[in-house]
């Protein structure tokens, strides 16, 4: 069960994130923009961070970037309804370990989980 | 073929001004007072032509013309409020047949009021032929010849609203393909190549497809995409375009090249439906609870994706977005001050549309661009037409 924090603006994709994460791991926090994702990241060290891209204050590719320098170990998966090929670039460079976009299917979900955290 | 936007500009506007002279054609003979709503031109798939006609009946007089500017036209009479014209036309109550001829009458003095500031212009004379009345549902009154693949075509359409009596009255012009090249055919450093015109109008329909399937996918709401069209008007020109019909949807603002604004606009009853379907409970016409919203916000979200990334991976670039702002409001004022932003600096806009329906309900789902004119452009010169269906990125090729 690996420890996940969401960070998407949208309470609506929150929610949909949590009915399909909590069944197999465990939520530790849901922020709602970049700015608040990098400090909850620095406090509980998740296992995971689900990173919309498009949030206010601070968006999610610098938000991860951030994450992504004061812990190389840390593991992202962009999950957005972005899907611009130079926006996956960006989410290469920043660090990014895994890119969904939405609207998502739950398998679609589990599996990039599943490549990206240890079992 | 090249489009120069001044040029097109300059024809919006006598289309403007003729449809100004057919209306007080209109009044001077029916009494009735009307106002020219709207003016722009449009491209378009050629079957989808007469699509911005509301479904309902009309009657229409067709025109075919000839000379300086060749191709078809139409004025279409919402029926029902047609006979308000034919009784202040003929004084009172006349039989179908007087009827007819008199509505035929009133058109055929409206299209030369119409065509005559083209004549003018052009330094030449614009025939039209004799009247031809016809009886049609919604876009069927507009016979725009036949369509071949791809086949795109430039309208010119005015809407004329009428100030007491319930009637809307529309002016279509269809120039043949040959006759708009000859009037585009001069070209400046502001034209851009039709193809790529095309290719964006071709882009905007993949967009509303890829939406349409968001949509489908999020709610369990069978949608289908069912037009695109850019038009250009002139800027203040924008918020006529537009009803008074209130809407709940998604403002964003968009950055990049090019950078404006994207409406995602759902009628109250879409809006309840769609939101119920996403959030599982009740909601009445105007009362979404802040889950609904919620919901709205984020299909929003998903479908402003669906068009924005789809002329970021054709132009190889990406644009931003902001975050999605809930909108409840008529739709004029809507748009009313994305307009005024845009106007600070241009005086013209092109105008991205497109619709979405749904088989189970009787709704659509509006998603309208406004994007900077001059960015739009150099976005355009720059596109390969080769690349416009490349509109999808995949992650997997990243990760």
């Amino acid at each position: 069960m690996a420890e996940v924090l969401i960070a998407d603006d949208s309470e609506f994709m929150r929610s949909l994130l949590r009915e399909i994460l909590e069944e197999h791991h465990e939520i530790v926090a849901e922020v709602e923009n970049g700015v608040e994702a990098v400090e909850v990241y620095k406090e509980r060290q998740p296992d995971l961070v689900m990173m919309d891209i498009v949030m206010p204050i601070r968006d999610g590719i610098e938000a991860t970037d951030q994450i992504k320098s004061t812990d190389p170990g840390s593991r992202v998966i962009m999950c957005t309804s972005v899907g611009q090929e130079e926006k996956m670039k960006e989410a290469v460079r920043a660090g990014a370990d895994g890119y969904i976009t939405k609207p998502f299917q739950k398998p679609s979900v589990i599996e990039a989980i599943d490549d990206v955290v240890p079992a | 073929m090249y489009v120069d936007a001044r040029l097109l500009g300059t024809f919006t506007e006598l289309a403007h001004d003729g449809a100004e002279a057919a209306t007080r054609s209109l009044t001077q003979l029916t009494g009735v007072e009307a106002s020219v709503d709207v003016t722009k031109v449009s491209l378009v798939e050629r079957d989808a032509v007469g699509s911005s006609l509301e479904r309902g009946s009309f009657v229409g007089v067709q025109f075919g013309l000839e000379g300086g500017l060749s191709g078809r036209a139409v004025l279409a009479f919402e029926r029902e409020g047609s006979e308000a014209l034919v009784a202040g036309l003929l004084g009172g109550a006349a039989d179908e047949s007087m009827a007819q001829s008199g509505l035929s009458e009133l058109g055929n003095i409206m299209m030369s009021g119409f065509i005559d500031g083209w004549a003018d212009y052009l330094g030449t004379s614009i025939a039209h032929s004799p009247p031809t009345y016809v009886e049609a549902q919604g876009s069927d009154l507009f016979d725009a010849g036949p369509a071949s693949a791809d086949d795109q075509a430039f309208v010119f359409h005015s809407g004329l609203q009428c100030a007491a009596q319930e009637v809307t009255v529309a002016i279509y012009v269809l120039p043949d393909a040959d006759s708009m090249a000859e009037l585009l055919s001069t070209r400046s450093a502001e034209s851009i190549a039709v193809e790529k015109l095309a290719a964006f109008n071709r882009m905007t329909r993949e967009g509303a497809q890829t939406a349409a399937e968001n949509v489908t996918l999020l709610s369990g709401v069978e949608t289908e995409a069912e037009v695109a069209r850019l038009s250009f008007m002139p800027i203040e020109n924008v918020p006529e375009a537009f009803d008074d019909t209130t809407y709940i949807g998604t403002a964003v603002e968009f950055t990049g090249t090019p950078s404006g604004f994207l409406l995602v606009l759902f009628d109250e009853r879409a809006a309840a439906a769609v939101a119920e379907a996403l959030v599982p409970t009740a909601a009445g016409e105007g009362s979404l609870t802040a889950d609904h919203n919620g919901a709205i916000e984020e299909i929003g979200n998903v479908i402003t994706s669906g068009f924005v990334d789809g002329w970021a991976n054709v132009l190889q670039r990406s644009v931003d977005h902001t975050p999605p702002r809930l909108v409840h409001d008529m739709g004029r004022a809507l748009v009313d001050p994305l307009v005024a932003q845009l106007g600070q600096h241009q005086r013209h806009a092109f105008v991205v549309d497109s619709r979405m329906h749904t088989a189970e309900f009787a709704f659509e789902i509006g998603v309208h661009a406004f994007p900077d004119e001059r960015e739009l452009r150099a976005a355009l010169s720059e596109l390969d037409v080769d690349r416009a269906d490349q509109t999808e990125a995949d992650p997997t090729a990243f990760f």
